[in-house]
Parts: structure tokens; C-alpha cells; sequence
């Protein structure tokens, strides 16, 4: 659309802004044509008129001259007869052509005979002269002359008044142009294109594809069709659009989005006062293991499974939706009591796990739930999600496969996580966290042959805090790099300590995040460390975990050969909870194996434990790897073990982790006391069962 | 001019070996003849036409009823119709055809037996093919009567350019100009005399008419036109020696005209006039107009006798059913014979009778001046 933006259109514009512009349209066609129209016009009339006047002017001539000849023919007798009255009447008849100014008839003397004047001779004046020729059949004689004087001023009159008259129609046609011109432009153009922005605004106003009412045949009404046929397909593409928004691709299902909406829905159309809300958050366990197992596109088929059975699941009330990746939701508006919402919950989660055939192979799937239960009129309503997260969190991570129920307890451990996650900075800034030492015994001779470092949060509200705690939070806040180089930093500076006591020969034990097995530069940050600090490298055991190797093998396996180059022990930590194969002793370059003190506990009183113990054992001694057991907290457990054939071991029976410096007065005491066999009891309290020992 | 000077040899001869004066037969029945006058009440010509005819009448035996339509063609037509329709058809009807209103009554009467005389204007053009010579489509058209104007117009030119030549009248290029003024251009009567002044300057080398103006016969016309004309001529350098005019009226407008310029007529300058009125004869002998041409009005005397004649069984068609009758010129010389005939129009001297064709000269009649005034009675006589 055009819109001139001179001043021509401004007063114009104060109105409506589509009438404005499509009166700018018109108007900048007016001003385009009517000039040239007028132009053209004038020039054409006054140059038709201009030829027409000298035509005239010759026409004039030509006529005078014939009313010479004739008035010459007719005076021609009565002059030569003398009857010289006549000749006046004659020359008088002429007198009534307005040109004539004056006439005058001459004898053959020169004298004249007849004289006539009209009016005072104006402008312009010509004048032609023809002889009077006498005849009759015996004679032919030049009678006379005659003589006529006439103006043009009759045809300059004329010629001023039409050109006048056409300047005056001209202007008038001009005008009835542009009116005309507005008149079918507005109809022609301005009509269907106000219609056309109208529907643009309207559109534009709430987001919908209203079509222009134009009916026309002409380019307008196709071009109004075309464009309604484009709102059609932008109203489609816009509905499409606002599903899609709204909806997740895959499964059809609501998306993240639309449960805001949906939450707000809740809380305005709350029926009954006392009506309780059930929020399910639902997430799948180990979806990542079936994408990596079956691939993407099983991944996909496996969701829209679980889909379907969500929605099979439901009643008609009920509300399903995927928040994205394996996070699902379902809102149930009106539950009875916790106990039906639990219920309910448990009857999503029995749906949901019955076996999906993928790739020929029946998987089993399995979920969590974090319910939440509200009144509908809770101003909390919005918080829903969060606080059925809190207790998925707390499923997921206490009890997958299960349904968690929000209730104090768990926002109480959610709030303690979120200000513990929030003090992290403050934590490392301020030195908050402590490496404390658990000694690792030799069964046989009793002497302290490592100290495992294990670290500590002394959070100044909080108290001393254990690493189950928080170190998932230290990772999740990218923090698991720093504290293992503090805790590296932490367990040389010892080691110096150490061999300054005369114990030169205990080693230090670090946990290695499974992060770390796939940094490269480990290994060199560990020498440059040990180097600072003047110990040797081989002082250093390095703990793993089995999940650690299984989930980047190739990159574990170079980083542990590289450690190993360095001269650091490399132990596998918790064995036997995880996925515990075989093949990995025989694959990764290990030294060391940490039995479970899952497997310790009921020894000597579970003869299974035993076996296990004993089969790891024989498989240790075949492999050359040395095995160490955790969890030692009894006698008897020592003496097992040494049967078994296990020849170190770690636990409260000889000492609890303890800072460095009570550790190390716990070493002088061993040296200097007998009781070996009685363990020092810790100077500090045991807060948490051990993380890693 | 030749012919005309024979045949008016001849019928001098003829005149005068012809012995004049012989009575009209005791006998001789009774004629009666209508006579439509086409000409106005007193207009001279044709009353004295109209006089002259009855006059003869007199002499003759003949009752002459004239009947006058007023210069009313259409009244000329109603009369003469009017009397081929009448149930005492007349033994003559006579007519003139002026502007050629006379062919219907000469039709009618063909049809109702009633016998014409073409007075003056016969048939002419168109009229005279389609109706052929008298006496033969139309039986009862027994012939016309009329004046030969040719010689009289010829007579008057060379009586002017007599007088000129002797009185040395050239202008400065040596010749004689003179003025004609003619009555009109259409009338026959007019076209014959204007055709003399032509014969008689064509024959004289020395002679140019200068104009022929016409003057509608009126004395008021040609007065004006003679003024323009001599005022031209006194530009042109020219000295006028004569004005021919084709009437006595128009020759009176000239004497005028010529008087206000300056010029004495008779003496400067002649002037010539046809009519023998009344006028010219007085202006004749105050020797101002030369001559004055005419006595055609006696035509109507002489159809009389002619009737008369054909009547007693002398039809004049022996000679020829056209009888056409020379005029005479009146100048000082014979102005005294016949200034009493006309000033009192006194016809009845004149003995009609004396006219008579002679037996076994049936159709030769002398009507010259000489003889009229040879068979004048004396003044205030009762005739024979």
C-alpha cells in the first residue's frame, strides 16, 4: 500500500489511518493524471482552437473575397449603367456582415461611386480589392473597383470567448474527472483495500484470520480472495502454530507451556471449596539407558507408549501432559483425599509398567511419581509443579519406581537442599569443606597402610554435612572439578604431613568423580600437584566407581593408563553394587578392588555374603588385583575376611574419618600403644554413614 | 438598313400612286370591334392608340368598345377572356402582347371563333414557335400590326450625329460620344429602337455610344442618370455631342440633366425623344430637342382600316399577315402640320378613309406623314 508522505495527505490523515491511506492512493492517482488529463486538455483545445483560428482568419479572407466578387458581379451593371443609388443598396446589403468595417465602389475614374462605413475601424484591419467587370454581348468592360475593409476583431472575439467556454469545460471536465476518479477509486480501491486492512487489523488484534468482505470480479476481488485464501492458510498455519505451541509434537500430548495455562484454568473454575487438586509428576526411569540401547527413534516409540497408556489411564476430567524428555504430568481436579490421590497416582505407575515390546525385546518401564495434592483454591495453586517435583526428587533419588507424596518432611529436605545448593559458593569461599581421613587397615599386621581422604561440609547452620548430601548438589552446580583439585590439593599437602611424621609409607586414597575419568588433563594436573607438594605420585590411590567406566569406556580406560603411568594405585570402589561384571576387573587397568560393605555387614552370619565375598576374593587373587574390605565394624568381620582370603579392610571398627590432625594423633597412638586390635573410638561424631568408605 | 430604306421606298411609291380618299361603301355593315387597352387611363400612348382607333371607327362604320386593364395583366387577361365569352361575340377583337399576356385570350378565341388582331406586341420566343404564323394553328389570329422602332431608332441616331458632326462636336480623341437611354432592356418595342441606335452608331465610325442607360421610360430616371452620366463624362474628359433617348419623357430628364450641368441644350448638346407628345413639340420649337420620332399611335386608326378592309373582302394578308408601319420624325420643319393634331388630339380631321388599300392592292397601305397630313381637314374642321 502507498502512502505519500509529503504534506499533500496530511490533513487527511487525522482520521482513520486506512482511510487515509487509501485516500492517499486515490489521491496520489489524481495528482498523477488530472494535471497531465488538464494539461492535455488545454493544450489540445487551444491548439485545435488556434488552427480553427486561422483557419477562420483564412475562411474570413476567402469569403470577403467571394462577397467582393459577388457584390463586384452584382454592382457591375448599376455602376455601368449609372444608377448609382443601386450601387449604394448593394454595397449597404453587405454591411450586415459583421466583419465589413467599411466598402467602397470606384468608377472607372476613381471616383467613388459608393461609400459605406460600418463602425470605426478597429484593430486588424485587411482589406481586399476586385475590379467590377461590365459585360453584356457586345462588350466587356472593367466598370470600376470595389474596395472592402474588414476586421478580425468578430473572430478574435470568438476565438477569446470559446477559448474561454473550452477552459471553463475543461476545468469542469477536470473536475468531474477527479470526482469521478475519487469516486470509483474509493469504490474500486479504497473500499476493498479498507476491507483488507480492516481484516489485517482485526487479525492483528487477537491473532485470528478474519477473511475481507470484498465481493468484486476485479483485480481487487481476486486480489481480496487470494489474500482470504492466505488468511485461510495463515488461520490453519496459526491454529497449527498455537498446537504446536501448545503441544508436543510426538505424543499430541499438552506441553510445558500449556500447563500454566491449564493451573490457572484450575484455580479460576475451582468447583467446590474443599475440591482437592492431584498433581502427578511422573518421570520415567532410565529413559536415557533405552534411547542409548535402542536408539532414538525406539526412545520416541517407547514415549508415545507411555502416552497412550497415560491417556488410557485417565478419565475424561483428567488432564495428561509431557513437560519434555521422559517428564510426564497428569492432573486429576477433583480427588476425595490424599489417599484417592495416591491412589490414583499408584494406578498410573501399575499402567505405565507394563512391558513394551521394542526391537523384539520386552522392556520393562518403570516410573516415579512426586504427587502433590492442593485445594483448588490454593493461592499455591501455580506452585504445583514445583512441589510435585520435590517429591519426584525425592523418589527418584530414595525410592525410584514409586509413588513420593509431598509433605513437610520433604520440603523441609527440599529447602535444606536449595540452601545448601545455594551456599556452595560461600562454602568454597570460606573453607568450608574439610577433608577428613579413614585409615585402611592390613588385616594381618594391623598397620595403617592408606588414609582415604573423604570430604566434608562444616556448614556454619548446618553443622558438619556428609557427601551423599551434598555432593549431588556440587555437581549439579559444575562444581565437582574444583572440589576434587581440592580435595587432591588437600590429601598431598597430607601426604607431606605424613612422611614429616616418619610415615612415609601410608598412602592417600582420593575418590574420583566419573566426570574426571574423561578429563585428560588429570593426570597431569595430578603430577604438577604432587610435584608442588614434593610427594610421590605412586602415594596416591585413585578410587572409581563401575558407573564411571561403563558410561565413557574408551576415554576411562586411556585416562586410568595414564594414572597408572604416573605410578597411582587404581581402586575400584563399591563393588558389587553396580552392574559388578567381571569382564571390567579384566578389561580397565585395575589394582585395587573395594568390596561393598553391602556384602560385610551380615558377615559371619550370612554364609551367601561369604561366598560372594570368597568368589571375589579367588577372582582377585587370579587377576593379581588387591582386595580390600569396606564397612569393617566388628571382630569377627576381620577374622572372616582374613579366612576369606581378603587382606585389607577399612571401617568404624578402627577408625571413623577424622580430620587430619586427629588422625594423625590417632597414628602416633596406634604406634605407640598395643591395642592394635582395639579400634580408637572417633573423636568426632559420625553424622552420615560413610559415602564412600 | 438597306431593306427598311427599300421598303419605305416602296411604300412611298406605293403612297403615291396610290389615289387617296375613297369612301367607305354605303353599304358596308356595320363592324364591331372590342379593343383591350393594356395600358393605364392617361397614359398617352395608349389612349391616344385608343382614340385614334375609335376616331377611326367614325370614319370607318366600325363601333370601337375599348376596354382598359389598367397596365393589370391579369385584368387584361380576364378582360379579353371575358369577351371571347360573351354570347354577341364581337366581329374583332384587338390586343396587344405586352409580356406575352395576350396568348390565352388569342387561344380562347381561336376556340370560340372570335377573330384577332395583334396590336403593337405580337407573338414572340416561345409563343410565336409553338403558335406558328397567324392564320394557320390559329385560324382566327388573323395577323398583327406593328411600328417599325428599328428605323425610328436608326432615324433619331443619325439625325444626332448630323448635327454633331456639323457642329464639330468631337471630343479630344476625335470621335463623337454619345449617350442612349433606353426604356428597358425585356420589351420588344424597347429592344427595336435601341437595336436602330446600334444599326445607325455601327455604321459611323466615329461615333461611340458611350453608355446605354436605361431610365424605365420616366423622365425622373433619365434626368438622374443623365446627371451621373455628363458628371462621368466631365472626369473622362469627354464632351458629349448627343443623348438618344427612347422616349420623349426620357429626353425631357436628359434636357434637365444637361440644363444643371451646365450645358444648354440645342446648342451644346442635341437631344432626341420618340412619342411626338406634347412636350417634346414644345421643347422642338423652343429649339432645345432636335426631333422627336413616333406616330405609332395612330396604330390603332390603321388596325381599323385594315379590319375594315378585311371586312369588305381586301384582306390584307394579300401582302402580309404581319403589316408593320414605319414612324416619322417631327422636327422644326413639320411641327407646325401636326402640333394641332396632337396638342388637341384632334383625330377626327384625320380622314381614315383616304387609308383604304386600293382594289387589287388588298394589303399596301400608305400610312406616311406625309400622307397623314395630306389628308388633314383644316384645323377646327369637321373633316370631309
Amino acid at each position: 500500500m502507498m502512502r505519500k508522505g509529503d504534506g499533500v495527505s496530511e490533513p487527511d490523515r487525522t482520521g482513520q489511518p486506512k482511510r487515509a491511506a487509501s485516500r492517499s492512493v486515490v489521491r496520489a492517482m489524481i495528482w498523477a493524471t488530472v494535471p497531465v488529463l488538464l494539461l492535455v486538455q488545454l493544450l489540445a483545445s487551444a491548439g485545435v482552437e488556434v488552427s480553427s483560428f486561422w483557419s477562420q482568419i483564412r475562411q474570413l479572407d476567402a469569403r470577403i473575397a467571394r462577397v467582393a466578387d459577388s457584390r463586384a458581379e452584382l454592382i457591375a451593371e448599376p455602376l455601368w449603367k449609372m444608377r448609382y443609388e443601386q450601387v449604394t443598396s448593394v454595397l449597404n446589403e453587405i454591411m450586415h456582415d459583421e466583419s465589413i468595417a467599411a466598402a467602397a465602389v470606384y468608377d472607372d475614374t476613381g471616383v467613388a461611386i459608393a461609400r459605406v462605413m460600418a463602425r470605426p475601424t478597429g484593430q486588424a484591419v485587411a482589406e481586399v480589392s476586385r475590379p467590377i467587370k461590365y459585360s453584356n454581348g457586345n462588350m466587356a468592360v472593367q466598370a470600376g473597383r470595389i474596395a472592402i475593409a474588414y476586421s478580425y476583431t468578430t473572430l478574435y472575439a470568438d476565438t477569446g470567448s470559446r477559448l474561454v467556454l473550452l477552459l471553463v469545460v475543461g476545468l469542469l471536465a477536470t473536475l468531474a474527472t477527479m470526482v469521478a476518479m475519487r469516486i470509483s477509486a474509493n469504490i474500486f480501491i479504497g473500499r476493498p483495500l479498507a476491507a483488507m486492512m480492516s481484516a489485517i487489523q482485526r487479525s492483528k488484534q487477537d491473532g485470528r484470520a478474519y477473511p475481507a468482505d470484498v465481493h468484486s470480479s476485479n483485480e481487487f476481488g481476486q486480489l481480496a480472495r487470494a489474500f482470504n485464501a492466505m488468511q485461510h492458510t495463515t488461520s490453519g498455519a496459526l491454529d497449527r502454530l498455537g498446537h504446536m505451541a501448545s503441544h508436543d509434537p510426538l505424543t499430541g500430548l499438552p506441553n510445558r507451556r500449556s500447563l500454566t495455562e491449564r493451573l490457572v484454568v484450575l484455580s479460576s473454575h475451582a468447583g467446590s471449596h474443599d475440591a482437592l487438586v492431584a498433581f502427578c509428576f511422573i518421570d520415567l526411569d532410565d529413559f536415557k539407558g533405552i534411547n542409548d540401547t535402542f536408539g532414538h527413534d525406539a526412545g520416541d516409540k517407547f514415549l508415545i507408549h507411555i502416552s497412550e497408556r497415560l491417556r488410557g489411564a485417565v478419565e475424561a476430567e483428567d488432564w495428561v501432559a509431557r513437560l519434555g524428555g521422559d517428564e510426564f504430568v497428569v492432573i486429576r481436579p477433583e480427588v476425595r483425599d490424599e489417599a484417592a490421590a495416591q491412589a490414583f497416582a499408584r494406578r498410573l505407575l501399575d499402567a505405565i509398567s507394563e512391558p513394551i515390546r521394542l526391537h523384539d525385546k520386552l522392556v520393562m518401564p518403570r516410573a516415579s511419581i512426586g504427587l502433590a495434592v492442593r485445594h483448588a483454591d490454593d493461592p499455591e495453586l501455580s506452585h504445583l509443579p514445583a512441589l510435585a517435583d520435590i517429591a519426584l526428587y525425592h523418589a527418584k533419588s530414595k525410592a525410584p519406581g514409586t509413588v513420593a507424596v509431598l509433605n513437610e518432611a520433604l520440603q523441609r529436605e527440599y529447602r535444606r537442599r536449595r540452601d545448601l545448593e545455594l551456599a556452595i559458593p560461600a562454602g568454597f569461599a570460606e573453607g568450608q569443606f574439610e577433608v577428613w581421613y579413614q585409615s585402611q587397615v592390613d588385616l594381618e599386621s594391623q598397620s595403617v597402610v592408606c588414609l582415604e581422604a573423604l570430604i566434608r561440609w562444616r556448614h556454619p547452620e548446618h553443622g558438619i554435612i556428609g557427601p551423599g548430601e551434598f555432593l549431588p548438589l556440587i555437581e549439579r552446580s559444575g562444581n565437582n572439578v574444583r572440589l576434587t583439585r581440592y580435595v587432591l590439593t588437600d590429601a598431598c599437602r597430607s601426604l607431606q604431613r605424613l612422611a614429616a611424621a616418619g610415615k612415609p609409607h601410608i598412602r592417600i586414597a582420593i575418590n574420583l568423580p566419573p566426570s574426571e575419568l574423561a578429563d585428560h588433563s588429570l593426570a597431569g594436573e595430578i603430577r604438577e600437584t604432587c610435584e608442588r607438594f614434593g610427594v610421590a605420585p605412586s602415594s596416591l590411590e585413585l578410587e572409581i566407581t563401575e558407573g564411571s567406566l561403563i558410561n565413557n569406556i574408551a576415554s576411562a580406560s586411556e585416562t586410568l593408563r595414564r594414572l597408572r603411568r604416573l605410578g597411582a594405585t587404581i581402586a575400584l570402589d563399591d563393588f558389587g553394587t553396580g552392574y559388578s561384571s567381571l569382564a571390567h576387573l579384566r578389561r580397565f587397568p585395575l589394582d585395587k578392588v573395594k568390596i561393598d560393605k553391602a556384602f560385610i555387614s551380615e558377615i559371619p552370619a550370612s554364609a551367601e555374603d561369604k561366598a560372594i565375598v570368597g568368589v571375589i576374593a579367588s577372582l582377585a587373587d587370579t587377576l593379581g588385583l588387591t582386595l580390600i574390605a569396606e564397612g569393617i565394624e566388628r571382630a569377627e568381620q576381620v577374622l572372616a575376611m582374613r579366612e576369606i582370603g581378603v587382606r585389607f579392610g577399612q571401617g568404624y571398627l578402627y577408625q571413623r574419618p577424622q580430620p587430619l590432625d586427629a588422625a594423625l594423633r590417632w597414628l602416633d597412638g596406634r604406634a605407640t600403644g598395643e591395642g592394635a586390635a582395639n579400634p580408637a573410638l572417633a573423636d568426632s561424631p559420625s553424622v552420615v554413614p560413610e559415602f564412600a568408605a | 438598313m438597306r431593306f427598311l430604306r427599300i421598303l419605305l421606298a416602296v411604300s412611298l411609291a406605293c403612297g403615291v400612286l396610290t389615289p387617296a380618299g375613297r369612301g367607305v361603301a354605303a353599304d358596308a355593315r356595320p363592324l364591331n370591334i372590342v379593343f383591350v387597352n393594356p395600358g393605364k387611363t392617361g397614359e398617352v400612348y395608349w389612349d391616344m392608340v385608343s382614340q385614334t382607333m375609335q376616331a377611326a371607327g367614325r370614319k370607318l362604320n366600325a363601333k370601337v368598345e375599348v376596354l382598359t386593364s389598367e397596365r393589370n395583366y391579369r385584368t387584361m387577361q380576364e378582360l379579353g377572356l371575358g369577351v371571347v365569352a360573351r354570347a354577341e361575340k364581337p366581329d374583332f377583337l384587338i390586343l396587344s402582347n405586352e409580356e406575352s399576356a395576350a396568348v390565352p385570350i388569342v387561344e380562347a378565341a381561336e376556340a370560340a371563333g372570335v377573330k384577332t388582331l395583334l396590336l403593337s406586341n405580337t407573338l414572340i420566343g416561345e409563343d410565336a414557335a409553338r403558335l406558328g404564323p397567324p392564320r394557320q394553328k390559329l385560324r382566327t389570329w388573323l395577323g398583327d400590326i406593328t411600328t417599325d422602332l428599328t428605323t425610328a431608332g436608326a432615324r433619331m441616331a443619325n439625325a444626332l450625329i448630323g448635327a454633331a458632326r456639323a457642329a464639330k462636336w468631337q471630343s479630344p480623341d476625335g470621335r463623337i460620344h454619345i449617350l442612349g437611354i433606353g426604356g428597358d432592356e425585356i420589351t420588344p418595342a424597347s429592344i427595336a429602337r435601341n437595336a436602330g441606335l446600334d444599326l445607325a452608331v455601327a455604321a459611323a465610325s466615329d461615333v461611340v455610344v458611350d453608355r446605354m442607360l436605361f431610365a424605365n421610360w420616366t423622365q425622373s430616371e433619365a434626368e438622374h442618370v443623365t446627371a451621373n452620366y455628363l458628371s462621368w463624362a466631365s472626369r473622362k474628359g469627354i464632351r458629349p455631342a448627343g443623348i438618344w433617348a427612347g422616349n420623349d419623357p426620357m429626353a425631357l430628364g436628359a434636357l434637365h440633366a444637361a440644363a444643371s450641368a451646365g450645358l444648354s441644350p440645342g446648342r451644346d448638346i442635341q437631344v432626341v425623344g420618340l412619342n411626338w407628345s406634347e412636350d417634346a413639340l414644345r421643347e422642338i420649337k423652343a429649339g432645345r430637342l432636335l426631333l422627336t420620332d413616333g406616330g405609332h399611335f395612330l396604330l390603332g386608326g390603321w388596325s381599323i382600316v385594315l379590319l375594315r378592309d378585311y371586312a369588305d373582302g381586301c384582306d390584307f394578308a394579300a401582302a402580309s399577315t404581319h403589316v408593320e408601319v414605319k414612324t416619322s420624325a417631327i422636327t422644326r420643319d413639320n411641327l407646325i402640320s401636326v402640333s394641332d393634331l396632337i396638342g388637341n388630339r384632334a383625330f377626327d380631321r384625320i380622314d381614315f378613309t383616304r387609308f383604304r388599300a386600293k382594289a387589287g392592292g388588298c394589303g399596301h397601305y400608305d400610312f406616311s406623314v406625309a400622307a397623314l397630313i395630306s389628308s388633314l381637314s383644316p384645323p377646327n374642321g369637321g373633316g370631309e
